[in-house]
Order: C-alpha cells, then sequence, then structure tokens
C-alpha cells in the first residue's frame, strides 16, 4: 500500500528564536481574497464594539480637599505632580503615581485664585482673594518645619489668576488691571488697563510667549503683549468668557469657554469672527484646557460633565461624567498627552483617561500593532452606520438630556421664529446670519 | 558785537524798549496772585500787571518785532528773525489720548499680527502631515563633557594621515640635506609672489591713464550726443526715427513669435499699451502750433486744407475703438483679395510691393529697412511701364503715340481708383495717375507705414484672439475680490492631505442611563434614529454594497505598487491625447444605446435568474489530485460530476410573468442598515470615498511593510514624556532625519513619487 504523506523542511516554518514572528507564507493576490472587504467589515464592526466595552476612562478620584476645587497647576516638568487649590484656600500638592497627597498647606484667606508653576518648576506661585500673590518652593519642608511661603507680595489691586510666561522670568496676574511682574520684583513692571472692571482669567500664549489674552467681566476677551505699553484688542461676545486656552502647537489659536453653554476657537489675526463654535455643554462652560498635542483640548461644564472636543470639529468627541461629580470648575490635560484631571464643587479631583478605551500599561510590539490595525479600521469605517452607530452612542444623564432636549426646543422655536419673520418682511431684510457670527458683538480697537 | 555797542545809544534803545513793551497796548486788570511778599496789597485784590505782556491775551507775535526792528538800525537782525520764523515748521499738536491709545494699540496688534503670522508654514504642514509625533524631535545635540569622554573630533585629517604628512616633510628635509641644497623655501616663494606681482612701469602707467581719459572722452561724448538727439525738433527726424522703432519692433515681434510665443504676447501687449497711450494722449489734432498756425492760412491754401484733414484721419483713426478697427481690416482684407486679382498691374508699384510683401515678409522687412533698395526697384518698374506702354501703342495702333498712352493709362488707373481708396484709406491715388512724376519721399514713407500698420493690426488681432483663449481658463479661476482675509496665508499654505479620513462631525447619540440597559436589544439599537449630519454633503449617492465589499481587485489601486501607477498614468495620456475625440462621439452613440429599454430590462431579468440557478461546480483545482497531474480525464470527470453541487428545482422569479417589474431578490434588508447612504466629509466624490474604502489595509490582504504604513497612527506620543509646546526652532528647522524605518520608506516613496 502507499501511504501518501506530506513531508515539509522544518527550516521553512521553525524559528530560529522565539522573538521572531511565524514566517507565513501567504499569497496576497486578489483574486484569492473574495471577501477582504467584508472581513475588514465585520473586523472594524468588532473592534468598536471592543472600544465600547473597554471604555472605561475613570482612573482615579484623588481627595483629601475640604472644600470645592477652585484650580489647577500643572508642573511643567513632572507628570506625576499635580497642584490643586481650594476654596478654603487650601493648596494641595499631588503625586499623582501614587494618588496620594504630598503636600497640603493653607495658602490664602478665602479662595485660591490661581496657581502656576514657574518655567523650570522649582517654584509656585498661587494667588487668591486676599490680595497676595505667595511663592512656594516646590520642594516639600523638612520634617519640623512649618510650611511657609518663599516669598509674599501684596498686590494693591484684587486678584483673579495668574500665569507664567513660558520661556523667561516673567508673570502676569489679573484682576482689575493686567500686570506684569518679574519674579525678582515686588512691584508690578507693568498695568496695563483698559477702561474695565474685573479680569477673571489670564493665559500666556505658551508658543508667542509675549502674547497673552485675558477675559474680562464685560464679556470680552482682551489681547496683550506683555512689550507694549497698551493692550492690543478686544473682541466682545454676547456672554461673559470664564476661561481661556492657547493652543499649544498653532501659536495663533485659542479656546474660551463661555457662559452660554458654547466654547469657541478664534484665529488671533481674524477675531470677528470665531473660526469654530463648539457646541454640547448643556450650561455654562466653566474651564477648558488644550492637549499637549494641539489637536484636542477638554472643557468642563457647570452641567456636571467633562467633554473632549477636537480642535477643529464643533461637536464633542467624548463626555465624561460619573454620578457624583457636581458641577466641574476646573480641568486640565496631562502634559503627556494620557490624562485628564478634573476638579469639581464636591471637593474631588477626578483623573480620566484621554482616550477612553485606551490600555493601560505595558503595551508589547504586536499588541500596538493590533491596536493600530484596530483604530485604522474605525477610522476607515467611520462612517458606515453601524460602525458610527456604536461608536457614538453615549450614556448620559437624565438632566443633560432633559437640558439638551430643552435648549433644542428653545433653538428649533427661535429658527421657526425667524423664519416666520423672514417670509412676511421684504426680501433680504432679515439677513441669513451663520451661527459663527452670532456670538460676536463687535471688536474693539 | 563790538560795533553794536560802540553805537550803543541810550535813548534809542530805551525808545526799543518802549515799543516792544507797548505791543500789547491793552489793559489787563486781574486778580492778583499772591506768590510772593509784597509791602503793600490793593484793597480790591486787583492790579494791573506792570509785564502784561507776558500775559497778555494777544502776545506779541514775532511779525511785531521784525516790525520794530525794522525800524530800527537792526534791519538785518529783523530779516534773519522773518526768515527763521518763515522757513522753521511748527510742531503739530499732539493727538488726544485716547486718539493716540487707538493708534498705539492698532499698531501693537499688527505687530502681533505678523509676528504670529510666521507660524503660518508650520502650522500648515502640521495639519497636513499624515503622521504626528511628539514630543517633536529636538535638533539639540548633546555632547559627552565627562573627563573621561572621548574628545571631540573637529579636524577632518585622520590621525593616520596627519602622521602621514609629517613623516612626508620630514624625508623631503633629509632629502635636502643629502643633496646639500640649503634654500629657504620660504624665501622662495616670497620671490614667486613677488614676480607674479610686477609693478606698473612708467610707460604703462602713463599709457593706462591716456587710456581711461580717452574712455571718459568717449562717454562724456555719447552723453553729449544724446542730449542733443533729445533736443533736436526736425519733424522729419522724429518720424523716421519712429518708423525705425516700429520696424525694429515689428522684426522683434516675428523673430519673437516663432521662437516664443508668450514673450510675443507680452510684446504684444506692450504693443497695444503704446498704442493705447498713444490714443490717451490724442496726437494728431489740430490743436498743436503748427496746426493753429496752418489753420490761420487754411482759408486761402488748399493744400493746407489738405493736409490738416489728413492730420484729423491720423487722429481719428488712432481713436477709434481697436475692436472695430479690426473688424474692418479684416473686411477690408477680404475684399482687397479679389480687387487685387481684378486689378493686378505690374505698373503699380504699391500694388507690386504688396504682393511681393504677401510671397515672402521676411524679404520685405529687409526692404523696408533698406529704403534706397525700394527707389532702384521703383526705377525698374518705370522701365516696366515705359515697355508696357509700347506694347499698348502696338495693339491700339493710334496715330499719336503720345496721347495714345496717356490716355490708354489713364482708364485702367481710374477703374481701381475706388477700391484703393477703399484698401488704403488716406493714400490719394492722383499721385498714381502720373507716375513718372517723382513722389516726394514723405508719401513713400506715409505709404510704407500705413503698410506696416495694416499688417500689425492684423498680427495684432490674430494675436489678440490666441490671447483671449490663453486668458479664458484663468478668468474663470479667479474669484471675485473679497475684504482682506487674514488667514490667506495660511490658507494658501494648506497642502492638500494625502490621505484623507472620514470626518465625522455630530453631536453623540446621547441616551439616558438606564438600568435597563442591559436588556435592550440589538434591535432595539437599530431603532434609534441617527440626527441628520450637519455637515455640508456635497452629493447624496446610494452605495452599493457590493461594490464595497465585494471587489474586482485591480492591480492599478494598490497604493504601494508605484510602477503600475506610473504605467497606468502614461496609458491615460495617451488615451487623453488621442482618443478625446473618438470618445465624444462614443458618449453620443451612448446615449442613443438604451433606447431599447424595455428589452434591456427583460435581459436583466433572464441574466439574474440564470444566475440563480446555475449548478454549482465544488471541484477545485488541485484538490484530491495529490499525485500530480497525469490523471486520465475520465477519473476527473467522474469527480467532478460528484462534486457537482445540484440545487432545487429552479425557482420562479417573483416577477416571472409582470412584464414592466423588477424585483431584485438579492438584496437583503440585513444589509442595507450596514450601507452608507451619502458620501460622508471631506469626500467630495463617490469615486473617492469608494477608492477610500475599497484598498484592503489588514496583514491577510497586503505585505507587513504595507500593512504598518496603512495602520500608522495620526498621533504618536510616548509615554511618561512631557510633550513641550511648538518652539521658536521648529521656524528654521532643516528637515529631521528619520530615525524610523516605516519613516524612512514612506519618505523614499514620496521621493519615487516625486521624481515620475
Amino acid at each position: 500500500m502507499k501511504v501518501k504523506m506530506i513531508s515539509r523542511n522544518p527550516d521553512n516554518y521553525v524559528r530560529e528564536t522565539k522573538l521572531q514572528q511565524h514566517k507565513v507564507p501567504r499569497n496576497y493576490d486578489p483574486a484569492l481574497h473574495p471577501l477582504e472587504g467584508a472581513r475588514e467589515y465585520v473586523r472594524a464592526l468588532n473592534a468598536t464594539k471592543l472600544d465600547r466595552v473597554f471604555a472605561k476612562p475613570f482612573v482615579c478620584n484623588l481627595s483629601g480637599h475640604r472644600d470645592g476645587v477652585a484650580c489647577f497647576g500643572k508642573h511643567p516638568k513632572l507628570l506625576s505632580t499635580l497642584a490643586t487649590g481650594a476654596y478654603d484656600g487650601e493648596v494641595r500638592i499631588w503625586d499623582l503615581a501614587n494618588r496620594t497627597s504630598v503636600r497640603s498647606f493653607v495658602a490664602h484667606d478665602g479662595y485660591v485664585r490661581g496657581i502656576a508653576y514657574a518655567r523650570n518648576g522649582e517654584r509656585l506661585f498661587t494667588v487668591g482673594d486676599d490680595k497676595t500673590i505667595k511663592v512656594w518652593s516646590s520642594q516639600a519642608p523638612d520634617v519640623g518645619q512649618e510650611e511657609e511661603p518663599v516669598n509674599t507680595i501684596l498686590s494693591r489691586h484684587i486678584l483673579h489668576g495668574i500665569s507664567h510666561n513660558r520661556k523667561d522670568n516673567s508673570f502676569a496676574t489679573c484682576g482689575e488691571v493686567c500686570a506684569i511682574w518679574d519674579e525678582k520684583h515686588n512691584d508690578p513692571i507693568k498695568t496695563l488697563k483698559w477702561g474695565v472692571d474685573t479680569l477673571h482669567t489670564i493665559s500666556y500664549n505658551p508658543v508667542e510667549t509675549n502674547v497673552l489674552a485675558c477675559c474680562a467681566s464685560d464679556r470680552s476677551i482682551i489681547l496683550y503683549d506683555q512689550r507694549e505699553a497698551q493692550p492690543l484688542r478686544k473682541v466682545v461676545l454676547t456672554m461673559k468668557s470664564n476661561k481661556l486656552a492657547w493652543n499649544p502647537m498653532e501659536a495663533f489659536n485659542f479656546t474660551v469657554a463661555n457662559e452660554d453653554c458654547n466654547l469657541y476657537t478664534f484665529d488671533t489675526r481674524k477675531l470677528r469672527t470665531p473660526l469654530k463654535v463648539h457646541f454640547d455643554h448643556v450650561s455654562a462652560v466653566t474651564d477648558v484646557d488644550y492637549a499637549p498635542t494641539g489637536q484636542e483640548f477638554v472643557s468642563a461644564s457647570y452641567d456636571k460633565t467633562v467633554r473632549i472636543y477636537n480642535a477643529h470639529q464643533s461637536h464633542s468627541r467624548d463626555i465624561y461624567h460619573t454620578k457624583r461629580m457636581q458641577h466641574v470648575v476646573c480641568v486640565a490635560w496631562s502634559l503627556d498627552n494620557r490624562y485628564i484631571f478634573s476638579g469639581s464643587d464636591e471637593m474631588n479631583v477626578r483623573m480620566w483617561k484621554a482616550n477612553a478605551s485606551e490600555k493601560l500599561g505595558i503595551i508589547r510590539p504586536r499588541e500596538r500593532a493590533n491596536f493600530n490595525y484596530q483604530e485604522a479600521l474605525k477610522e476607515k469605517y467611520a462612517a458606515h452606520p453601524q460602525i458610527k452607530r456604536i461608536a457614538r452612542h453615549r450614556q448620559v444623564p437624565r438632566h443633560v438630556l432633559n437640558a439638551q432636549r430643552k435648549m433644542r426646543m428653545v433653538k428649533d422655536k427661535e429658527l421657526v421664529k425667524e423664519a416666520n419673520v423672514r417670509k412676511h418682511s421684504k426680501k433680504g431684510k432679515v439677513p441669513f446670519v451663520s451661527e459663527k457670527k452670532k456670538h460676536v458683538l463687535r471688536e474693539d480697537v | 558785537m563790538s560795533d553794536d555797542e560802540e553805537q550803543y545809544n541810550p535813548a534809542a534803545h530805551k525808545k526799543l524798549l518802549q515799543a516792544i513793551g507797548n505791543l500789547g497796548n491793552v489793559q489787563h486788570i486781574r486778580k492778583s496772585t499772591r506768590d510772593e511778599r509784597q509791602p503793600q496789597q490793593d484793597e480790591f485784590q486787583l492790579f494791573k500787571s506792570a509785564k502784561s505782556t507776558q500775559h497778555a491775551p494777544k502776545a506779541v507775535g514775532l511779525n511785531d518785532l521784525v516790525q520794530i526792528l525794522r525800524t530800527s538800525k537792526h534791519i538785518e537782525t529783523g530779516k534773519k528773525l522773518k526768515n527763521v520764523h518763515s522757513t522753521k515748521k511748527v510742531l503739530e499738536k499732539p493727538l488726544e489720548k485716547p486718539a493716540a491709545d487707538r493708534i498705539k494699540r492698532t499698531i501693537g496688534y499688527e505687530g502681533v499680527k505678523k509676528k504670529l503670522g510666521r507660524w503660518d508654514a508650520v502650522v500648515a504642514k502640521q495639519r497636513s502631515a499624515e503622521t504626528q509625533i511628539f514630543p517633536k524631535p529636538t535638533e539639540t545635540i548633546y555632547v559627552n563633557t565627562a573627563a573621561h569622554a572621548k574628545a571631540l573630533q573637529t579636524s577632518i585629517k585622520s590621525d593616520l594621515g596627519k602622521e602621514l604628512e609629517a613623516s612626508n616633510k620630514k624625508l623631503r628635509e633629509l632629502r635636502k640635506a643629502q643633496i646639500g641644497d640649503n634654500t629657504d623655501e620660504k624665501a622662495l616663494a616670497q620671490q614667486e609672489r613677488e614676480m607674479l606681482q610686477k609693478k606698473m612701469t612708467r610707460d604703462e602707467l602713463y599709457a593706462r591713464r591716456r587710456e581711461l581719459a580717452y574712455l571718459k572722452m568717449r562717454e562724456s561724448q555719447k552723453s553729449a550726443k544724446a542730449r542733443m538727439q533729445n533736443k533736436i525738433k526736425s519733424k522729419k527726424y522724429h518720424k523716421l526715427q519712429k518708423r525705425q522703432k516700429i520696424l525694429e519692433q515689428m522684426k522683434e515681434f516675428e523673430l519673437l513669435q516663432k521662437t516664443n510665443p508668450e514673450a510675443a504676447l507680452e510684446k504684444l501687449d506692450a504693443l497695444e499699451k503704446s498704442r493705447v497711450m498713444e490714443r490717451a494722449s490724442l496726437r494728431h489734432k489740430n490743436t498743436g502750433t503748427w496746426a493753429k498756425n496752418l489753420q490761420v492760412r487754411a482759408k486761402y491754401d488748399k493744400d493746407v486744407r489738405k493736409d490738416l484733414a489728413e492730420q484729423l484721419a491720423v487722429s481719428r483713426q488712432l481713436t477709434e475703438k481697436k475692436l472695430d478697427t479690426d473688424s474692418e481690416d479684416e473686411k477690408a482684407t477680404k475684399k482687397m483679395d479679389p480687387n487685387e486679382q481684378e486689378d493686378y498691374d505690374p505698373m503699380n508699384p504699391w500694388m507690386k510691393s504688396k504682393s511681393a510683401a504677401q510671397a515672402a515678409p521676411q524679404q520685405s522687412a529687409e526692404e523696408e529697412s533698406n529704403w534706397r533698395k525700394y527707389w532702384t526697384e521703383r526705377n525698374e518698374n518705370e522701365k516696366l511701364l515705359a515697355e508696357h506702354c509700347a506694347e499698348i501703342k502696338e495693339v491700339e495702333k493710334q496715330q499719336k503715340v503720345q496721347k495714345a498712352k496717356k490716355q490708354s493709362l489713364e482708364k485702367p488707373i481710374k477703374k481701381k481708383k475706388k477700391p484703393k481708396a477703399v484698401v488704403e484709406n488716406g493714400w490719394l491715388v492722383e499721385e498714381v495717375e502720373t507716375p513718372v512724376k517723382v513722389k516726394s519721399i514723405d508719401e513713400i514713407f506715409e505709404q510704407h507705414d500705413e503698410n506696416i500698420h495694416d499688417r500689425i493690426s492684423k498680427k495684432l488681432a490674430k494675436l489678440r484672439k490666441q490671447a483671449e483663449k490663453l486668458k479664458e481658463p484663468t478668468k474663470k479661476s479667479k474669484k471675485p475680490k473679497k475684504e482682506r482675509d487674514e488667514l490667506k496665508n495660511l490658507k494658501d499654505l494648506t497642502f492638500k492631505k494625502t490621505k484623507q479620513r472620514v470626518e465625522i462631525d455630530e453631536p453623540l447619540n446621547q441616551e439616558e442611563i438606564t438600568p435597563k440597559l442591559a436588556a435592550q436589544t440589538a434591535g432595539d439599537l437599530t431603532k434609534s434614529d441617527e440626527k441628520p449630519t450637519e455637515t455640508t454633503q456635497t452629493a447624496v449617492t446610494a452605495i452599493d454594497p457590493k461594490n464595497v465589499t465585494t471587489i474586482t481587485w485591480k492591480q492599478t489601486m494598490r497604493s504601494s505598487d508605484a510602477m503600475n501607477n506610473a504605467l497606468a498614468e502614461d496609458d491615460a495620456a495617451e488615451y487623453d491625447e488621442a482618443d478625446a475625440a473618438a470618445e465624444r462621439q462614443l458618449t453620443i452613440s451612448q446615449a442613443f444605446e438604451d433606447d431599447d429599454i424595455i428589452a434591456d430590462f427583460n435581459k436583466d431579468k433572464t441574466k439574474d435568474s440564470e444566475l440563480k440557478n446555475t449548478e454549482l461546480q465544488l471541484a477545485m483545482p488541485g484538490w484530491g489530485s495529490w499525485a500530480g497531474a497525469g490523471i486520465s480525464q475520465k477519473v476527473i470527470n467522474r469527480r467532478n460530476k460528484r462534486l457537482l453541487l445540484k440545487l432545487a428545482a429552479p425557482e420562479k422569479r417573483r416577477d416571472d410573468n409582470k412584464d414592466n417589474l423588477y424585483i431584485n431578490e438579492t438584496t437583503s434588508k440585513q444589509a442595507r442598515g450596514h450601507m452608507v447612504s451619502s458620501i460622508p466629509f471631506p469626500f467630495k466624490s463617490l469615486a473617492d470615498y469608494e477608492a477610500s474604502i475599497r484598498a484592503p489595509i489588514g496583514r491577510n490582504f497586503v505585505p507587513e511593510t504595507a500593512f504598518r504604513m496603512l495602520t500608522r497612527p495620526a498621533i504618536i506620543t510616548r509615554k511618561g514624556q512631557v510633550i513641550e509646546p511648538m518652539d521658536e526652532s521648529e521656524l528654521l528647522k532643516p528637515e529631521r532625519r528619520l530615525r524610523h524605518i516605516v519613516d524612512r520608506r514612506i519618505k523614499r516613496l514620496q521621493e519615487a513619487d516625486k521624481a515620475k
């Protein structure tokens, strides 16, 4: 009897080392893969589903504050360090890797309004309601020693915010006036004023470090140059802006968090119309921070949610919320583009993953390749209805849904009204105004 | 000063002071200000200030002072003062503070705008990049400064090279010593240098100076000549000059037209412009001094009248709208052709020259430049004319030879008078009547001028047509001008993205958190209606899932296959050139192809059912034939028979006996939910989107390297590294050396693409 047997050379299929990948002889002739499209589609569908399955963005909760969290300070060099200030004047420094509070001290009477690290991260500046700027060392005091500020500067004006220049030793505060300070002097180098009583927030441009911007109580955003004797320009929106963040990769773009539930991205050179209006929040937006890649930003809102936006799109890509999280006051994006921190009224600081379904921990190269493939597939088939539906499906709190419904109703009503008015008035008398142009009242020179 | 002191007259001086003091001679009573101690105070606290001139409402003007000084002996000083006053500019009053601040702010803002504008290119590049790596790779060079570190190598020469050099030097010296040569090399070199830098001799210096002087003289002569030429008033001279210029331009233009049509177009524009300028300047009107002088005489002199009329005609011609003249020219040329055939006369020098010009335009150009040659030709013509006259004489056989000749000449010439006048306006044919008579050189010039004008206008017309053709596409591309766009630079700098990605910019499908969620079935989920997309979608087209899922693979679609792409492009190019016309015809025939729609319909139907009811052959090539080829056909057939999948009896189609109905039985409702109903943003055509979907990216379908390239994420970040904001060094950064192998491969591919 003849025995039929397949014999193969083991050299063709046995690996030399275990690190070597299996050699798979493969014929890529497309005629042999008639179902490749269908297979990829199913893979994309599965990847999307898995993405939602693993979407667990919440990392940890940092508790310790005894009052609502008011502001954040990101350490420019250390990723595991975060400073937070509370309504009771307490400042806490957190070790994020161990999820513990390393230091805590009462810095001010009343609110801590702003925290900023010096550019090398060795000093910490805090401003509070007691009209003082306090400078703290980043190093914790020795055991037995009390926490004491390195320097205390008494300001003549009320202070509402602070921002440190990224490239030199100057920092700026806002309040009644915008003041530019030098680290080595106790008096401001310059005060810039433009007929406004209160400036809420101030932010240095991280790229063109001479430029800075303030949000004022008269619903305006004011641009400054720290070398000029005068402010540069003012743009007035329909409602007050709460926070301002510059894009760290695109020097001329910044985004403001507005009281009217929207965020606006502006180009500094063309303030008349915003580049993009970012919708989706249902209550006042309280804070905004850019990802260090400049591609995305995160916003915190009074509606108890945190949303993540693509910087060039008008709708959010993700929404984070938990049952216990109250009005979110401040938000920050970590400098390695992985995490998001949110501080809220109910005294907690929360840490979230920037990408909800990202795997934490070590990722082996083959795993990485697979993740990349899944991402590519999801992107490729993003417009397919089933995939889109699954990828963009979110559970949100009822109050958000209700508010959304209400807002939509109001908007629809306004649209109908406008259409009716237009219908019954002379042609061209009621012009179509784009959504972008509606929100900017004027640009002052 | 000393003179003044000598002539010091106290009385006069006092008078002067008094006069100055009286200038503001209004009495001012003011409240006293108690700025210094005074022994007496007025009871009403009023006082008349002694130095009221200082505080007078009418301050002392400089003019007053000057007036006084003029009366005294200080006239010079007065003049000086006056001069100073008139020449010095008074500084303007500074702006009000708000206005000044506004200006400052504007300037500051402009500065910042400019500063921020620097980032346009960087940002545009970054936005269009397929993959961005963070943190940005910096160009910082790290040097190991530790004590045990190897010293930084700065010299290009290697150690071995240096050693070799030293040993060579030593060797040479040794050899020298052996020979006994003790000349100093340095001294030799010095000598050599001196030899090269030899000093000039005295004669040479003189010669050089003379040469320079000559050059200078030539230069001054030339400049003087140029100045003189500019001052020449002779009309004739200028006329000649102008003609020469025109001729030169014509020549240049013709040459350009052959060699560089674009430049010719430009030249044409320039010519046109000059014409327009002339039109605008409206010379040739009868308003110049020459014309005015003539007008006085015009009443009495017929010739003068004629001259003036001519001048006016010229002006009319110049100020005419160009398009009209063109059309006229064309008409004229058309008319001319039959005329020329009709009354071509060898006697007529103008006609001949014209025909010659038509036959060989280049030759004629040469002729025109050479007037003398023209004259010799004319003389020849006269001879011809004489011969012609003789012939006529013989034919007619008249007695009085001279008279007959004249009469015979008159008739044909008179015939062509009218058409001639039509063709060449402004040219009087009277002269031709008496061809023997020598014409004035002016007239000849004029004639030629006209010829040239004619030709220029023709050429202009032709070229204008070409130009218009060229201009049309540019006009289309130009958009109506809007207000200044601040972001124009950024927009201009943006590249087209090589890899388009679907952007879904719509609100999340939000749903309330409910505990019952787990119980919800997938069916329920599908019900949740999707809001219509807010992004602008240009075209809404249903995409057949078959096109998306089952693919007829084409090699050309493979992005990695550069070679095939190139071939395809070449083919396409050839196709474009050759078959464009054929295609146009095809499209017409295609349009009428589907006339018999009903038959087509039925054909589709039968085809469908045929497909559905065919038997499936399950045998696969190679299956079962383990021993290789050479199995008898009988065995194969038997086996194939066994493997033939027989289906149930053919089903009837649902639309079998409904002629006008076609029910597609292959579609499924389930699949419909998975199909894309509209082209997603930013894709603009169905073909683009399908192409992006069609190419597989998986490991199973493309080679490993391609897989890595296709699945590269858009943003790569590294764990545990701080991403610094954009740095200024990015503005001046040279192209980064790519470290990653995939990056390098991509770059190589791109370069290969560019090379093609």
